[in-house]
């Protein structure tokens, strides 16, 4: 670790006035301090953002809609009982990253910038495109079990590790930004970008730019009665996600009125298809049309290496998060937060 | 750009008190409370936030303390178990509930789950198991299994309800050394070096396989923030070391040719700043990357190159047993059953990485390190140094598990080198990633098996062969290939058999000792494989077994006959209420959902306490000084399983006297004569008999001073020792009696070796005085869909011959099984690949279902007060039970471990499930 300087700045705009290349914004420090000790992120200035006034709370907006401010803890989001009723799909995907103990340091804005997991991203000693442009890609032709099967190319074939990321794509959440350039909103489709001609960028962020809050609207709090994230993970709790899906529908006299599904763990961003969600517009709910609307959602899939098996995966996780939507959002918050298997298994 | 790193002072509160520190810019909290402010009850297990060993309490949340920079916690309130063990109340609850559950074994994890509880008990008083598991699912713990750590924090609040049970042989003791370790106190590898410590960083290899040559080491040895750089031209004795004779052959820094990923090739040692500053990048190597072999079948194939000049076709050595005719039995069984099976290298994983000091005192070498085997490894040093093992004293750590791969050296050497050549104290801590390439691992086995049976379900005859990936250096290689022709027939009875194994050398890491020894693999292909066999015969598998089980005055394979102490057929008696309620209950749970399914499965399986038919001896000395003090020298390693509990009730039993009077000293090279390693299941067996011989001659010597008879009673009363005989009590006055230089008036000093015979060239002989047996049943549930297998319950049954202590039983029995649902369901090392606790998964809080022990008593003749060893039976028969639970809850034969989500889903496929 070669660090040198560490500042904490008192407001948002000394913050992006105290930016310059080679600085890095530290929220909870859970995935920057263990990039810096690996070597993989060597900033040389680290900008403590964690106390920065007004940007912890949790708002409800006169529209309707709910602001979470960038340095709202991964925990206080997810045990928020307000929210959680609104959003019970994004409090379930919170709820099963990670540990406690990372969710009570971890904060919105550095959950949507954590970097991959791809571990040739992660070893110096590998070549890698993301770590730094026209170096090569160390996983490409290497073991990619937790590697991309849609939106990838030659260049980078990583995948976006966040669980919250994938319901917030869902609900299409917005991000309100600030940079050197003044203050911005994001769409959550235009946040993660995919590794096309530029893979060392993962996100829409201009150098500097400072994430302020997510908002989400009043439509996308109207699912809440029908919402679910699933998970698959290679261990029962603590894992990252092998694949994952939010489903969200609205449903009207017997017919789905309103389908949100994106997939999670498949691509460097959260996985949305249009044409998947219109298919289920006007129909009853049944595991038939949840089947094909998970092809659809699917059908440009293709493995980048020894990772086909995550497509038939994928597809079936996106149809049982959807039927488990279908049949309404568990009254409470599931003991194993997103899990394929039933409670009865775990304890 | 100037990057020496700037310094902040940081203030806080630590358990009350204001501190500041002086730390590095960006220095993580964990780093700050142990080093500078030293809070050494603050564990460090990864500095990644993978296993939750740093969790301290901020502003009373539980976090990480290694992903906090410490200037985050300016102003704010941390606290730690020290202090919370001290005064709060529901650590003080916890303190009593985990000691009455042990719910600590090696202790190591105990910081990070009493501190993540006590911030849970301060929310909900009395939490139930499922908001235990959510609160506790961020730590990690290798030993326990997690079942006791939950039964004690579900029951914590009912703490000062808890009756304590006797200390006697038999009873539930708590473990002695517990308190230590519920209280932060406990010392373990890297909190024990003097404050000022040199530190000594490694320098490996970054590829499998490569050809190096240095820079300009004498300018970077004169750089300022170096003090000293070591490679093998420092090694003044054998530049190699191992653990079986013959097979000594790794280097402990390599020369030219590095032969894995991970290999030291030298070391360099500063201040401990300039360490942590120090980029290895920077250090004057220049690699050349060469092919590397990296499976067993390239190991394999004709033209491969050598790993080794002086092993033709990479193969280390082998190991066979045959008796009867296999090959004509298979030919006229009525069924046969083959398959082709592979597994994975594992990792230990234990919490504590290799850690450990030494300083050169009165020209004597001191190195204080976690380890497994005091007295191997001063030999090691002995003969790496070329000094007289006389002037080396190796004294342990509290040890953060060990699982076998803390019986061969790691920092030891380079600690040894870099304190001889500075002539200052030395420290080192591997990180995770260093202790994950670089030290042994379980063997990946790839193993072909035919087995053959009756119309009636008789076996007839097995068929074996096992390659094993051994890596790059012997390590215990020559053990494991040894070892699994002779448990590869399972607790069978099976008149014709052949097996055979192969170790293999690759340019992975060294392949060594892991919980038992290559027979959790082998374990894997013949159980699964019986319930194939049983399947197709229309038998209950449970019926199979029972049918073919062992008994006294069946020849095992090796043609030994034990005319006692077979518990075969025991623990599978025992399992029938069980498997028949199972059943049941699948039968429903299968009638009533379509996507996943249960199955119960049942694996036996059997274990050979202490070496394969070589000597093995341990040695327990005891004394009583004038004033009425009764020591007892224990060098048996206390790894978690519990030795310094176990050894302690053997010995009182044997001298009549309660736990309480007795002073326990060791281990120390210094103080406590060789007890041998901690491997094998040998502690309680081999170390116990050697506590129970000297007890008994001590006994008689202080009987002999009365007159008294064998049954007389001892008491030690306050320094005064008194017989009582028939009614009339004897004082016996010590003070009369001569001390030695040691100061003992009355000593004993017992050796017990376990009595074997060699095997001939058909592994025919006397391999061990002693096998245990066991048999687990599984109730697993798996999702036809998405691959994923899920253990709902497990009920373990343990012939230990006598359970010295049915509460450490009970441990060893969840952690083996913890262990062994990872090498089924998620472990899987893979060079390069899975080098940390995120990629490489071990099972969490949340993965290990309720298990029920069922533990049996078969008295074996050899054992103390007819004890049987334990410690690695426990995971032989839980990755079959698993996959057995599958094939009858589908059909379906998992081949391959670990069985990951792709390859259930592969296995499915095949078989015909869309
Ligand atoms: C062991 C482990 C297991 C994990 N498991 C999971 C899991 O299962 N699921 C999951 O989703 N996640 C998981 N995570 C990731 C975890 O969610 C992230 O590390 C965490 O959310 C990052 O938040 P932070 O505040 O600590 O970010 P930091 O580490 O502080 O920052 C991360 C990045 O974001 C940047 N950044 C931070 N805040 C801002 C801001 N406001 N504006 C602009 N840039 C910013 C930083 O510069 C840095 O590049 C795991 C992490 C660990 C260590
Ligand atoms: S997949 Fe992407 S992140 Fe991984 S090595 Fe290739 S370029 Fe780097
Ligand atoms: S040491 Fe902090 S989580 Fe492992
Ligand atoms: S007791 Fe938990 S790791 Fe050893």
């Amino acid at each position: 670790m070669n660090l040198f300087d560490y500042l904490r700045p008192a407001s948002v705009s000394d913050a992006i006035a105290a930016w310059q290349p080679g600085a890095a914004y530290l929220g909870g420090g859970t995935n920057l301090v263990d990039l810096m000790k690996t070597g993989a992120l060597q900033p040389g200035k680290v900008i403590d953002i964690a106390r920065l006034p007004g940007l912890d709370r949790i708002e409800s907006l006169p529209d309707g809609g709910t602001r979470i401010g960038a340095l709202v803890k991964n925990s206080v989001l997810a045990g928020d009982p307000d929210f959680a009723a609104a959003f019970p799909m994004i409090a379930e995907a919170l709820a099963s990253g990670a540990s406690g103990q990372l969710r009570n340091a971890a904060t919105l804005g550095g959950n949507l910038m954590q970097r991959t997991r791809c571990v040739y991203f992660q070893d110096p000693h590998s070549a890698c495109n993301r770590r730094e442009s026209g170096n090569g890609c160390g996983a490409l032709g290497g073991d990619t079990q937790n590697h991309a099967v849609l939106g990838w190319n030659d260049a980078c074939i990583a995948t976006n590790p966040s669980d919250l990321c994938v319901p917030l794509a869902a609900l299409d959440a917005v991000v309100e930004t600030q940079g050197p350039n003044g203050r911005r909103d994001i769409a959550f489709a235009d946040f993660h970008r995919l590794p096309g001609d530029t893979p060392e960028r993962e996100t829409a962020l201009e150098p500097g730019e400072l994430i302020l809050a997510v908002r989400l609207s009043s439509n996308a709090a109207a699912s809440y009665q029908n919402s679910r994230y699933l998970k698959l993970r290679e261990r029962t709790s603590f894992a990252f996600a092998l694949v994952s899906a939010a489903a969200a529908l609205q449903l009207k006299d017997g017919r789905i009125t309103e389908a949100r599904l994106a997939i999670g763990g498949v691509a460097a961003k959260p996985w949305r298809v249009p044409a998947a969600e219109a298919l289920m517009l006007g129909q009853p709910p049944d595991t038939d049309l949840f089947r094909r609307a998970a092809a659809v959602a699917l059908e440009d899939a293709t493995p980048s290496g020894n990772n086909g098996y995550k497509i038939d995966l994928a597809r079936r996780i996106a149809a049982r998060s959807l039927a488990l939507a279908a049949a309404g959002t568990p009254t409470r918050m599931p003991a194993l937060p997103a899990s394929v298997f039933g409670e009865s298994a775990h304890v | 750009m100037d990057k020496a790193a700037a310094t902040h002072l940081t203030g806080f509160t630590l358990n009350n008190a204001p501190v500041q520190v002086e730390a590095r810019v960006g220095e993580r909290l964990s780093q700050a409370l142990r080093d500078r402010l030293g809070a050494k009850d603050v564990k460090i297990g990864c500095n990644a936030g993978d296993c939750g060993a740093c969790t301290v309490l901020v502003d009373g949340a539980p976090v990480c303390a290694c992903l906090m920079p410490v200037q985050q916690a300016a102003g704010r309130s941390v606290e730690t178990l020290a202090g919370l063990a001290k005064a709060d109340p529901d650590a003080l609850r916890l303190k009593e509930s985990f000691q009455h559950h042990q719910a600590a074994q090696c202790g190591i994890c105990t910081p990070g789950m009493m501190v993540s509880a006590v911030a849970l008990l301060r929310a909900v008083p009395e939490p139930d198991v499922a908001q235990v598991q959510d609160a506790l699912g961020g730590v990690l713990c290798r030993c326990t299994g997690y079942r006791k750590i939950i039964d004690a924090v579900v029951g914590a609040h009912a703490a000062d309800t808890l009756q304590e049970s006797t200390q006697e042989l038999g009873a539930p003791a708590r473990r002695f050394d517990g308190l230590a370790k519920v209280e932060g106190r406990d010392l373990f590898g890297d909190d024990v070096a003097p404050d000022g410590a040199l530190v000594v960083r490694v320098i490996r290899s970054p590829y499998p396989h490569a050809r190096f040559t240095f820079g300009d080491l004498g300018s970077f040895e004169a750089r300022p923030d170096v003090v000293a750089v070591l490679t093998a031209t420092d090694v003044k004795g054998l530049n190699a070391f191992g653990v079986i004779p013959g097979f000594i052959d790794q280097p402990v820094f390599a020369v030219d040719t590095v032969l894995f990923r991970g290999e030291a090739v030298a070391c360099v040692v500063g201040e401990a700043d300039a360490m942590l500053a120090f980029d290895p990048a920077d250090f004057p190597v220049i690699w050349e990357p060469l092919d590397a072999l990296m499976t067993v079948p390239e190991a394999l194939q004709g033209g491969a190159p050598l790993v080794h000049a002086d092993r033709p076709g990479n193969i280390m050595c082998g190991g066979f047993v045959a008796c009867g005719d296999a090959d004509a039995a298979l030919a006229g069984a009525d069924v046969v059953v083959d398959g082709f099976y592979e597994t994975s290298f594992v990792e230990h994983a234990y919490i504590e990485p290799e850690a450990g000091w030494a300083e050169v005192v009165d020209g004597r070498l001191h190195v204080q390190a976690c380890t497994q085997a005091t007295g191997m490894d001063r030999e090691t040093l002995a003969q790496v140094l070329g000094m007289d093992r006389a002037d080396i004293r190796i004294l342990p750590t509290a040890v953060g598990g060990g699982f076998g791969s803390k019986i061969d050296v790691s920092v030891q050497p380079f600690l040894a080198l870099a304190a001889l050549k500075t002539g200052k104290p030395v420290r080192m801590c591997y990180t995770r990633v260093e202790s994950m390439q670089s030290t042994t691992k379980r063997h990946p086995a790839r193993i072909d098996i035919r087995v053959g049976a009756k119309a009636d379900g008789t076996l007839t005859g097995l068929t074996f062969h096992g390659d094993f990936n051994t890596g790059s250096y012997a390590s215990w290689g020559p053990t494991v290939a040894n070892r699994v022709p002779v448990h590869a027939s399972g607790p069978y009875f099976i008149r014709n058999y052949r097996a055979q194994s192969r170790a293999v050398h690759t340019h992975c890491p060294p392949s060594g000792a892991f919980r038992g020894f290559g027979v959790p693999q082998s374990a894997i292909a013949q159980e699964t494989a019986f319930d194939v066999l049983a399947d197709k015969l229309g038998m209950d598998p449970l019926e199979f077994r029972l049918k073919n089980a062992l008994h006294d005055g069946q020849p095992t394979v090796c043609g030994q006959v034990f005319e006692q102490g077979v518990g075969i057929q025991a623990c599978l008696e025992a399992l029938k209420p069980a498997y028949d309620q199972a059943k049941q209950a699948c039968a429903t749970f299968n009638a009533e959902n379509a996507d996943v399914k249960r199955g119960v499965g049942i694996a036996g399986g059997w274990y050979g306490c202490g070496n394969t038919s070589l000597p093995n001896p341990s040695t327990i000395k005891a004394g009583l000084r004038a004033d009425g003090t009764l020591v007892l020298h224990q060098g048996a390693m206390d790894i978690g399983q519990g030795s310094n509990t176990v050894i302690v009730q053997i010995f009182a039993r044997a001298f009549g006297v309660p736990v309480a009077d007795i002073t326990v000293l060791g281990a120390d090279t210094d103080i406590t004569p060789d007890a041998g390693k901690t491997s094998a299941s040998r502690q309680t067996f081999v170390s116990g008999n050697a506590a129970r011989l000297a007890g008994q001659a001590l006994r008689a010597q202080v009987l002999q001073q009365a007159n008294a008879s064998d049954t007389a009673e001892i008491t030690l009363n306050g320094g005064h020792l008194h017989v009582v005989d028939a009614d009339l009590a004897h004082a016996v006055d010590l003070s009369r009696l001569e001390a030695d230089a040691e100061g003992y008036v009355l000593k004993a000093v017992e050796t017990y070796d376990p009595p074997i015979a060699p095997l001939d060239e058909n592994g025919q002989g006397i391999p061990y005085a002693q096998f245990g047996y066991a048999a687990h049943l599984c109730v697993a549930e798996i999702d036809l869909k998405l691959g994923r297998i899920t253990p709902v319950s497990f009920t373990a049954a343990h012939d230990v011959g006598r359970a010295i202590n049915p509460l450490l039983v009970e441990g060893q029995v969840q952690g083996g099984i913890a262990q062994g649902l990872g090498m089924a369901l998620m472990e899987e090392f893979i060079p390069g690949r899975t080098e940390n606790l995120h990629d490489y998964l071990i099972p969490t809080i949340g993965d290990v279902p309720p298990i029920e022990t069922l533990i049996l008593e078969i008295e074996d003749a050899h054992g103390p007060y007819g004890a049987k060893g334990l410690g690695e039976h426990v995971l032989i028969p839980t990755a079959p039970a698993i996959f057995n639970a599958v094939y009858d809850a589908t059909k379906v034969r998992l081949m391959h471990a670990p069985a990951t989500p792709a390859r259930v889903r592969a296995a499915l496929k095949e078989a015909g499930y869309v």
